[in-house]
């Protein structure tokens, strides 16, 4: 039970040797003379080094993108080239270079700003698709693109942005978090400058918890995720906090109706480095006092970010993020809970080709819940400490090779329960803390095998260590779920006996090759067709059987009585721009399972729950969907249509507790299965003081279960439910609009301020977030009673930059 | 108390908000149509100090979901209830109404009794042990919820003892509304302390007479009436509801054990108290 190996389809050693040999192959290049150009591309208006720029020998297909740090490098013959560099939304770059040696250039690159003010950002983006790299299934959005797009009370949300890309859902409105490809809320990897973030949401899943002023860009991985990342199921979203401005400091900020944001950047370390100082706080609680509530709620945010070079190839950056929510209910409860993570770097470049990073990473989430009348005083909590050392050997113009190791170090701490006064009726209880260690090497050679076929081969080899100290209960046949045959139910087994680990001991281990592989073809100039395959192993799962996940939800790592989720993605798509790169169509078509995925038997209690294992049995999920993405990328208008056609589903079979399972063990829908996913986003320049926005969203209502019938039982009507998922919510439909206005008199002068006006829902469609079915209290008749979160929501922010 | 779902609050939370205007509605909904069921209402409720001699079982057919007369009545079934430990038999006459009555029941505390119903050419079984009641200390009434949202709420208050797991079901019935309001709590957390049954209610106003019994259940039953609970909530289900799922009680057709029979059989002892809101 303590060695599991999950590995079989590629476990051949014809399939070791290859990756051996990718891995040498870089070696055999060196013959001809070849010289090597690098160095760090930047925004000239403010230092920030700029990740995913285009850099490009012209009139060759020799070139390459930036790294997360700016950094490129590109190896040529001998001979005069000229350099071409291209970012989204910056002036394109061209520079003579002479190759007849080795060369370092630091280049700075404008922003195509014809525009005068700089808050309104210019809508002359260039984001066609990139034809050539194997990656695909992923989606990078920039700030200035996600503060375009209309949102709830003007509160500028990235992953409320996300959701209008092809292929993500949630559960609803308001519900928390996102799901990727039909894949759950927590197999999704969040990454705040490389740190896990456990909980992204604010006001239990109404805004997200990433303030756009500290953010540089966002990239969302659906599938094809690189050997790098590890550890969760379905996508990454990988963030990155702003560098703050190094040429001079700056102000920026903005008042909107839930929160006020204010920014502060500057250079620092006598010009050899840069600060950011993000702040942003709501004042619900202002409005809850004047309307003479007792009741507050609130959250803040905080991101700090600096960074310090060294020298040349040195480079230092610190980054951190703290934010919270808190909730006091009029004394019946209060409840506080958040993140806090921080990340040291160094940046080293051993030489032109080879670029390094070592991160020093931690991040926590906790939450606390105070319930007076109940004498409650809960705290629980999930931290981590994360190494990573992070490498890319530009070999030559045909190879690039990224590898890299990783370990992380868990402490769960499920919950602790203290009584809240001398009154309290509660005895002090810890559930037992759990301990987890997980490594992972990894390596992903990207070969341009042709000028038109690119390759990436990668593996990932993880490795998972659940740790004691911890005292484990033993059942009888190894089985915490029992079938009761003659209920038809599932019940907690009683403990045999139990073991005890002492500290450090090894409670389970798990091991998993996960090959990750992409494949580009270019048909032509305009078009490519692409194909890839994933395999990822989860070894955390988020303990939750409601609709979307609460703050209070706890993580559990794999163990004894839990398997890791193993998830295999396979991937096609055709890809084009067209019409000058006006336009960009992206169809993907991809088919997901997922191994090991946990359900919970009928009436599982999961909150203070100290053995997990008795409300579990383990099942299985699959996915599979096509997207549909057409942008247009330039112009007075940009925006895009993205349309998804997908199936999300789930089975648990009794295996060997036995019984049929859940559900009989047939398959259901997931809670965010959406059949139809339409989404449209458009942001309209009519002049250098106007531009407007709108959202349109169309989405088969989510999976519920309606009862199929009633019975009388102790005077109560009670409602009897069979078929789980089977039936669903009315139609999902929207409208927002947002107008921004930039007054006049912003030129020639430093304070540039503007106005958002915003219309969320603008015809107020009454959207079911859920339907409830009960009886009347006061005339006892069944009813069913609709919820609806967000009705027509107008509202006015605005932004100023100093 | 472990069943607490703390989020079902948080509904109101965000109406206090306001700011949200998030708001519920009664709508016309299409469901499904399952077969009709057999219902037993089968609760043995032995009064402290009582004798207890007279119990009643109700049989019911379960209907649409909708339908405004859910209670059809069952007639012309043999019901009878064995005491396991004396083997003696105790037979619930047919009132012709769908109700079942015995009235010569002895309870005992702890004690093993079978449920057996011959109905249709099926027999039906069900097997389940009298759990005692604790004695109530007092009964308190507070306030929950500020400004214009207050509730009052009762809290009625007994000694657990320390030494096994307790199951509680309070059931709280004021004299202005048609229906019982069921609670249930264990002592995980609260084991060998005074552990108290909380209930709040908008209806409750000063006047109104709260008819209070405390009972004791296994866990099995405490098990499902979490989820009856839970599943008949029609305005406190929050932002984040759990999928409802099939309830599946301790009656079934030993000939056919595919059928579902819905309802409960269980034993259970209780206190009881009255107490007028001020």
């Amino acid at each position: 039970m303590t060695k599991k190996k999950q590995f079989k389809p590629f476990r051949s050693r014809k399939v070791q040797a290859l990756f051996v040999v990718m891995m040498l192959y870089p070696v055999f290049f060196f013959a001809q003379t070849k010289y090597t150009i690098s160095g760090v591309v930047k925004d000239v208006a403010n230092g920030e080094t700029l990740p995913g720029a285009t850099v490009l020998l012209k009139g060759t297909s020799i070139g390459s993108t930036t790294n997360e740090y700016g950094f490129y490098s590109i190896t040529a013959p001998e001979g005069d080239y000229t350099l071409t560099i291209s970012y989204l939304g910056f002036t394109t770059f061209e520079r003579a270079v002479n190759l007849s040696s080795n060369q370092n250039l630091n280049i700075e690159i404008e922003e195509d700003a014809t525009v005068l003010d700089e808050v309104v950002i210019t809508a002359e983006e260039s984001k066609k698709v990139d034809l050539r790299t194997p990656q695909m299934s992923m989606t990078k959005l920039s700030t200035n693109d996600i503060k375009k797009i209309p949102v709830v009370l003007g509160e500028v949300d990235l992953i409320k942005s996300i959701q209008l890309l092809p292929g993500v859902t949630n559960a609803g409105e308001g519900a928390s978090g996102f799901n990727v490809r039909g894949g759950a809320e927590d197999q999704n990897l969040i990454l705040l400058d490389e740190a896990i973030i456990y909980n992204a949401s604010h006001l239990f899943g109404f805004f997200s918890v990433f303030n756009a002023d500290a953010i540089k860009d966002v990239k969302l991985y659906k599938g094809g995720i690189p050997a790098r990342f590890g550890g969760r199921a379905s996508s990454v979203l990988d963030i990155r906090q702003r560098d703050g401005n190094s040429k001079e400091f700056e102000l920026t900020g903005g008042i909107g109706a839930v929160s006020s944001r204010l920014a502060a950047e500057g250079p620092t370390f006598k010009d050899k480095g840069s600060f950011l100082v993000a702040g942003r706080a709501s004042y619900v609680n202002i409005f809850l006092a004047l309307a003479n509530e007792n009741s507050r709620a609130g959250f803040y945010d905080l991101n700090l970010k600096t960074n310090y070079e060294i020298d040349e190839k040195n480079k230092l950056y610190l980054s951190g993020y703290l934010g919270n929510d808190s909730f006091n209910l009029a004394g019946i409860f209060t409840n506080s809970y958040g993140n806090l993570s921080g990340n040291l770097r160094w940046n080293h470049i051993f030489n032109n080709k080879l670029f390094s990073n070592v991160s020093l990473i931690y991040s926590r989430y906790n939450y606390n819940l105070e319930i007076p009348i109940e004498g409650i005083d809960w705290t629980s909590d999930i931290s981590n400490y994360n190494m990573r050392y992070d490498l890319g050997y530009y070999a030559s113009d045909k190879l690039k090779f990224d590898f890299g190791v990783n370990s992380i170090y868990y402490k769960f701490n499920p919950g602790k329960l203290d009584p809240l006064d001398a009154n309290s009726g509660v005895n002090p209880e810890k559930l037992d803390n759990k301990f987890a260690l997980e490594a992972g090497v990894y390596g992903s050679l990207e070969h341009k095998i042709s000028d038109k076929l690119t390759a990436q081969y990668g593996l990932r080899f993880s490795y998972f260590n659940r740790l004691g100290s911890q005292i484990l209960n033993n059942y009888a046949n190894n089985l915490p779920v029992v079938y009761n045959q003659q209920l038809g139910i599932y019940e907690r087994a009683d403990p045999i006996s139990d073991t005890n680990y002492d500290k450090g001991k090894s409670i389970a281990t798990f091991n998993n090759l996960e090959p990750r592989f992409a494949l580009s073809y270019q048909l032509n100039e305009k078009s490519s067709f692409k194909a890839s395959y994933n395999r990822i192993a989860q070894y955390l799962h988020l303990i939750s059987n409601t609709t979307s996940a609460t703050p209070l939800d706890v993580w559990a790592p794999s163990g004894k009585f839990i398997e890791p989720q193993i998830a295999n993605q396979y991937a096609i798509g055709y890809f084009r721009n067209f019409k000058e790169n006006m336009f960009s169509i992206e169809i993907e078509t991809y088919y997901k399972t997922i191994d090991n995925r946990v359900d919970y038997i009928n009436g599982a209690e999961l909150i203070a729950q100290n053995t997990i294992e008795t409300e579990i049995l383990t099942g299985e999920a699959r996915a599979y969907g096509l997207e549909f993405l057409l942008r247009k990328n330039k112009g007075d208008f940009t925006g895009w249509v993205a349309y998804t056609l997908s199936k999300s589903e789930q089975r648990t079979p009794g295996g060997r507790a036995g019984g049929l399972g859940i559900n009989n063990g047939k398959w259901y829908n997931s809670n965010w299965d959406r059949t139809h996913d339409f989404s449209f986003t458009g942001s309209y320049k009519l002049n250098e003081k106007c531009r407007f926005g709108a959202n349109m969203v169309f989405q088969t209502g989510r999976p519920v279960t309606y009862p199929d019938g009633q019975f009388v039982f102790n005077g109560l009507s009670v409602a009897t439910y069979s078929e789980r998922n089977a039936d669903r919510l009315p139609a999902y439909h929207r409208l927002d609009l947002s107008a921004t206005l930039t007054p006049r008199k912003n030129e020639n002068r430093k304070w540039q301020g503007e106005w958002v006006f915003g219309i969320y829902n603008a015809y107020s469609r009454k959207n079911a977030a859920s339907i409830s079915f009960g009886q009347n209290q006061e005339t006892g008749v069944n009813e069913a009673t609709r919820t609806a979160i967000f009705g027509i929501v107008p509202s006015v922010t605005y932004n100023f930059k100093f | 108390m472990k069943n607490i779902n703390f989020y079902n609050r948080l509904g109101v939370l965000l109406i206090l908000i306001g700011l949200l205007n998030s708001c519920t509605d009664v709508i016309d909904v299409n469901v499904p149509n399952g077969s009709n069921r057999l219902v037993v209402d089968a609760s043995i409720k032995w009064q402290k100090g009582t004798v207890g001699e007279t119990q009643t079982i109700n049989l019911r057919q379960s209907t649409a979901y909708f339908d405004n007369t859910p209670d059809v009545p069952v007639t012309g079934a043999s019901v009878t209830v064995t005491k396991e430990n004396d083997g003696s038999v105790f037979v619930f006459a047919d009132q012709n109404n769908g109700s079942y009555t015995a009235t010569n029941f002895v309870p005992e505390l702890n004690a093993s009794y079978t449920l057996e119903i011959l109905y249709n050419g099926n027999f039906y079984k069900a097997t389940e042990r009298l759990i005692a009641a604790p004695v109530i200390n007092r009964v308190e009434q507070t306030v929950e919820g500020s400004g214009d949202d207050t509730e009052i709420q009762l809290q009625v208050f007994f000694d657990d003892p320390g030494a096994i797991e307790n199951y509680y079901l309070g059931e709280f019935t004021p004299s202005n509304l048609p229906l019982p309001s069921l609670a249930v709590i264990s002592d995980e957390f609260t084991n060998g302390n005074e552990n108290f049954i909380e209930n709040d209610n908008e209806n409750y106003i000063a006047g109104i007479t709260v008819d209070i019994n405390v009972y004791g259940i296994s866990e099995r039953y405490y098990d499902y009436l979490s989820i009856l609970i839970q599943q008949s909530g029609s305005d406190e289900n929050g932002p984040f509801p759990t999928t409802p799922v099939q309830l599946k009680g301790n009656c079934t057709n030993v000939n056919d054990s595919n059928e579902e029979v819905l309802g409960y059989f269980r034993l259970g002892e209780f206190d009881t108290t009255s107490y007028t809101i001020n």
